[in-house]
């Protein structure tokens, strides 16, 4: 689940300790109130988290227990071309996908934040793409990516675009963007209209263009939105996995990360390899996170 | 960015509504394209050139996924997953909100600290764990396998506890003076001052919920327990030439149209939700 919050500074929320707190017996009984919760994360999301670290060192097919072999996994992946074409694949995916989704859905919404009559009809119409799920997204395109289909028309191209090497990938693209702007475009709606009023009036008063008053007023004010949307988009674009198992089976050079570790797992029955992926991946996530944030944090000063 | 003034401004301003516009048509054409398409015969799906209407609209064609395959079932079965797992966590976050936001114990920071450190570690990353503890509780093939990993989420008590934070202390501690025990007030008094961010937290996670797929292929992939994602993608494999396409399309589109109606319906709840998933809000 690619939900975060980057949020520097407390929440807008009066901070919950500063209440004031129920006395006596009361306490026990209100740490009782978050034992489901924390029971439910304790076994099926920080056990395996820490467990995942510990399989990357063993050789482990799951029937049978899991015998030590140090670094292996991590120099077998070093080495593996397969990984590395995996690696490749999905940052060619999620940086073609997921750069214009956030500049397309930034312009768009520069022109839909506004009250006038057809806005709301226009932002459904971007927005619908993302209500439906990314496999009946796929078979739909299916059909639109079909040499006889929708885009080959469109463009007067007759592309086999799902079964040849050269255009797999770009088939993939194309729908990514179709299904990923709109969520984007409400992000950054919402970081629009958290803008308030007076700053842009304030900055034509004073003579500003509407490229300057982009420039200097609403791009920075819109900089932590911007923030979470491109954390987001690295984590989404990473995340890819059902449009390349239904459309392609990873093959013609759509094979993503995910779709490597799924196979890894469960069809060569390589658990303890699959793990040393998911901390790779983990430490690679983690790193993008952390400098994206340090790059914003920079500019915002 | 309020009215326009100047008439450089509205000329802009139209111009840009226009060029969004054309957009708009664009991104909805293949939707448009796919519910045609699906109304047609077999023989004309994939014609060249396009024609948009088909020449007879084939309501039949409606039926074909129930016909012939057990759509029906994917489609209980990720109506059952998906309300299960919004109700679960619906209960396990309000409750764990309520207790983080309005009471101090021993441990309560480091806890919430623990659950927004995971709100970062996709699925993807530790479903190989995963796998092997929900195979060694012998819940593959089960709705338990599906249900129960994702009962709780770390947006969610955040999202809770954000929301109960703001209900006033004065109210719980008039609760408590009239003899309400600390069930009895967050049922009677706190829920319905949050209804809102409940309802906001329900439609995000039923979405989701409703989106997911690689853990019920993993979990729960025969027939009997596959969701909608999992069947339709079996359901593609097995008929990929041109004369299944209408079915395939009216099976997507079907698939679709739960999470597409609460979304054109609820519209601002669901905005509200994936904009409080990203701490804009």
């Amino acid at each position: 689940m690619a939900v975060l919050s980057i949020r520097p500074k407390a929440p807008r929320s009066p901070a919950p300790s500063r209440n004031k707190p129920v006395r006596g017996r009361r306490k026990a009984v209100g740490a009782l109130f978050a034992v489901p919760a924390l029971a439910l994360f304790l076994v099926f999301a920080i056990y395996p988290m820490l467990r995942v670290f510990y399989l990357s060192l063993f050789d482990y097919s799951l029937t049978s227990p899991p015998e030590f072999v140090g670094f292996e996994n991590f120099t077998y992946l070093a080495t593996d071309p397969q990984f590395g074409a995996a690696l490749w694949q999905t940052v060619v995916y999620a940086a073609g996908t997921y750069v214009p989704a956030l500049a397309l859905a930034l312009v768009l919404a520069h022109a839909l934040n506004t009250r006038t009559r057809g806005s709301g009809l226009l932002r459904l119409l971007y927005f619908l793409p993302v209500a439906i799920s990314w496999v009946a997204v796929s078979v739909i395109w299916r059909v639109v990516l079909n040499p006889d289909g929708l885009l080959n028309q469109a463009l007067g191209l007759h592309l086999n675009w799902l079964t040849s090497s050269g255009s797999a990938m770009w088939g993939l693209v194309v729908m990514g963007v179709w299904k990923e702007t709109g969520f984007f475009l409400i992000l950054f709606l919402a970081g629009l209209q958290s803008i308030p009023d007076e700053l842009h009036e304030a900055a034509r008063l004073d003579g500003a263009g509407a490229f300057a008053r982009f420039r200097y007023v609403t791009w920075p004010m819109l900089l932590p939105v911007t923030a979470v949307c491109s954390v987001m988009a690295v984590i989404r674009g990473f995340q890819a996995f059902s449009p390349q198992l239904v459309l392609t089976n990873g093959g013609f050079g759509t094979q993503v990360v995910n779709l490597f570790v799924y196979k890894t797992a469960f069809e060569n029955a390589r658990m303890g390899r699959a793990s040393a992926v998911a901390v790779l991946m983990f430490l690679l996530l983690f790193g993008l996170t952390l400098l994206q944030l340090k790059v914003f944090a920079r500019r915002d000063r | 960015m309020s009215g326009p003034r100047s008439k450089a401004a509205r000329v802009g301003r139209g111009t840009a509504m226009t060029v969004a516009g054309l957009g708009g048509l664009v991104f909805v054409s293949v939707l448009v394209y796919a519910v045609l398409t699906a109304l047609k015969p077999a023989s004309e799906v994939l014609s060249v050139p396009l024609h948009w209407l088909p020449s007879t609209f084939e309501w039949s064609n409606l039926t074909l996924p129930f016909t012939e395959t057990p759509f029906a079932r994917y489609f209980l079965n990720s109506t059952v997953v998906g309300v299960s797992v919004t109700l679960l966590n619906v209960v396990t976050c309000t409750a764990a909100g309520f207790s983080f936001a309005k009471f101090r114990y021993r441990g309560r920071d480091t806890a919430f600290m623990v659950v927004l450190a995971t709100l970062m570690i996709p699925i993807e990353i530790i479903y190989v764990p995963l796998y092997s503890l929900v195979y060694s509780l012998g819940w593959v093939d089960s709705f338990a396998g599906l249900i129960v990993p994702a009962g709780t989420s770390a947006f969610g008590i955040f999202l809770m506890r954000q929301a109960i934070g703001n209900v006033p202390d004065e109210l719980i501690e008039a609760a408590r003076l009239d003899g309400a025990g600390d069930l009895r007030t967050l049922v009677s008094i706190v829920v319905p001052v949050v209804k809102g961010p409940m309802a906001a937290l329900a439609l995000f996670i039923f979405m989701l919920n409703w989106d997911s797929h690689l853990w019920p292929l993993l979990i729960a992939s025969d027939d009997e327990h596959r969701t909608l994602p999992v069947g339709l993608s079996a359901m593609q494999a097995d008929n990929l030439g041109s004369a299944a396409v209408p079915m395939m399309l009216v099976a997507a589109l079907l698939a679709a149209l739960p999470t597409v109606l609460l979304f054109v319906t609820l519209q601002r709840k669901f905005v509200e939700g994936v904009t409080m998933s990203a701490g804009i809000r």
